[in-house]
């Protein structure tokens, strides 16, 4: 099945319309996506890096997780949100994109092993380097979008 | 400033970084990513002035952890945008998003040495963490904006 009727339908929609009408809506969206990608990519490292040893030591891994865990889903909805309003104002530009296929596939795959981790086996050194190379891999399919 | 950015868009780091295909996006990922460790950890600290997060560790306590990795951050972006910034050097001395992007950081260094410099009460560090975390935002969309006035293709 291809998804390409639903990123149709997304540049069609009111959304859609909006994005591509607005000279400002595009450039503001982009501003938000990245101080979304600020916060998120902030706490997503402390976490990780505390579970390497290494920043913010003094809390156990998971409680420090806990702890962000209100601002990293913030974060991450700003980032859904405004990744949502980017796709509709190109949606067939970004269906047809390999770096866009990526980084989605790699977004899934890095807040479900983001989740799993949090519940059992967050504390495991080998644990934090998969979640931030899935993460850093996120961010690089994502700065590729705008490039190939 | 305008000579010395001419000479640094001749010279030929400048040249080099703007005629390679791959350099420029390679170097302006580094900077974007380096957003996560730079302003990320800035606005953990941030919140914890203003009173969010980390309430059970007293705010020096925070600061001793994070500012290593702030600074490490600091460094990655101060090469890459530098680096970038000689690519196109002669463009950005016009470029009001660049000046307003510098003037903003160094309000942000301001503001960070006025907190340092004074006794820490509880109304210091929530007006030097909303001015903190208020400035780097606002660098993070004038860096963004730059492109959008830029003269270049």
């Amino acid at each position: 099945m291809s998804l390409l009727p639903l990123f149709e339908w997304l540049g069609r929609s009111l959304l859609g319309a909006f994005m591509q009408r607005s000279s400002y809506a595009f450039a503001a969206a982009e501003m938000l996506h990245l101080l979304g990608l600020a916060g998120l990519g902030g706490g997503v490292l402390m976490i990780n890096l505390r579970v390497l040893g290494l920043g913010l030591t003094v809390e156990p891994a998971a409680r420090l997780a806990k702890e962000l865990l209100p601002y990293l889903a913030g974060c991450l909805a700003t980032m859904a949100a405004t990744g949502l309003m980017l796709v509709a104002a190109e949606p067939e530009k970004c269906y047809y994109n390999a770096a866009f296929r990526v980084k989605m596939a790699l977004l899934v795959c890095a807040v479900v092993f983001s989740a799993l981790a949090q519940r059992r086996w967050l504390e495991r050194k080998a644990v934090a380097v998969i979640s931030l190379l899935l993460w850093v891999g996120v961010g690089l399919a994502g700065r590729a979008i705008g490039v190939i | 400033m305008l000579p010395f950015c001419q000479w640094l868009y001749g010279s030929g780091l400048g040249t080099a970084i703007r005629e390679s295909i791959w350099i420029f996006p390679i170097i302006e990922t580094v900077h974007v990513l380096g957003i996560a460790l730079l302003a990320g950890t800035v606005s953990l600290l941030d919140l914890r002035l203003l009173g969010f997060i980390l309430k059970g560790q007293p705010v020096a306590q925070v600061a001793r952890q994070v500012l290593p990795l702030t600074w490490a951050g600091f460094a990655v972006m101060a090469v890459s945008g530098f680096l970038l910034f000689s690519a196109e050097a002669a463009d950005s001395y016009g470029n009001t998003p660049f000046r307003i992007k510098l003037v903003l950081m160094g309000l942000a260094g301001l503001n960070a040495l006025v907190f340092h410099r004074n006794p820490v009460t509880r109304l210091r560090a929530r007006v030097a963490g909303g001015c903190s975390i208020t400035l780097w935002a606002g660098v993070i969309c004038a860096g963004r904006a730059i492109a959008y006035f830029s003269k270049q293709p």
